[in-house]
């Protein structure tokens, strides 16, 4: 049986890292999505982190452009000044990559190492997966109505 | 004192030098590097009291930065701010010399409480 963290687990850890780093005055609210279904935001960053080792694992995180923009500026602490023309594409990148890091930092810490945990890569637009790849837990969320998603895959060993 | 701040992510620098404002820690001079070679290099020509260091770092990550001080007979107090807080990983980073591990997401009060009696 491939190991997998249980979605209360994955819940709780967006949650903690959302209410840190974001704050609680715009709460991170389940919104769920039905298996299979995409992602609801044409229009979105994602990142991803790999865990290799003792479990072996890809967590991702997708989350529409507009939340990424102010994701990134909540956590680089900018005025409205500054925000005026919106953080630039290197920051919402470090951003986005520095959530999914963490979320899959905390992810690692539940299950069997040891293991390693792959620096972030992030992309503007949808994540894809291999084939190959089961997903194992998912969490949908949406903050101020923009969509966020979570998800961890496997990819089954012979 | 000066604190030197390694992390590869600004924006994690940025939250970091927040936070230590927020917990009451925001007279000290802060100098930040972008990753563990550039906060080994850091030490020697800055002279920090204190390192906070992320583990997961391209380059050199932060154990290794740790290791290469402690061989180099550096005695900087080190600490890191990772998003890695297993037990392996605290294990792992005592046995190399780091005073504490804080554990991404943390508040202003995880920084008071790892800090205290190593910034005053």
């Amino acid at each position: 049986m491939t190991a997998a963290p249980a979605i209360t687990d994955v819940q709780a850890i967006v949650e903690q890292v959302w209410s840190s780093f974001l704050g609680e005055a715009e709460p991170l609210l389940p919104a769920p999505v039905a298996p299979g279904r995409a992602f609801p935001a044409d229009d979105a960053w994602s990142a991803a982190v790999s865990i290799s080792g003792g479990w072996d694992a890809a967590v991702t995180v997708e989350l529409s452009t507009p939340l990424a923009l102010s994701l990134t500026t909540t956590m680089l602490g900018l005025t409205a000044d500054e925000t005026a023309e919106g953080p630039l594409d290197a920051d919402v990148a470090d951003a986005v990559g520095e959530l999914v890091n963490m979320i899959g930092g905390n992810i690692k810490s539940l299950m069997p190492g040891p293991s390693v945990l792959s620096l972030p890569a992030v992309a503007a637009g949808r994540a894809a997966h291999p084939s190959g790849a089961a997903e194992v837990a998912r969490f949908d969320g949406v903050r101020a109505g923009q969509p966020v998603r979570v998800a961890v895959h496997v990819i089954p060993q012979p | 004192m000066k604190i030197l701040v390694a992390d590869d992510s600004k924006v994690m620098r940025q939250i970091v030098i927040r936070t230590l404002r927020q917990a009451g820690f925001g007279g000290h001079d802060v100098v930040e590097a972008e990753n563990g070679r550039d906060c080994l290099e850091k030490v020697a020509t800055e002279s920090p009291d204190l390192v906070l260091s992320d583990w997961n770092m391209p380059e050199m990550n932060g154990i290794d930065c740790l290791a290469a001080l402690r061989a180099q007979g550096s005695q900087v107090t080190f600490g890191f701010v990772t998003s890695e807080g297993s037990d392996e990983m605290r294990a792992r980073a005592a046995a190399a010399g780091a005073r504490f591990l804080i554990a991404k997401p943390f508040t202003a009060e995880t920084f008071t409480e790892a800090l205290a009696g190593v910034l005053v």
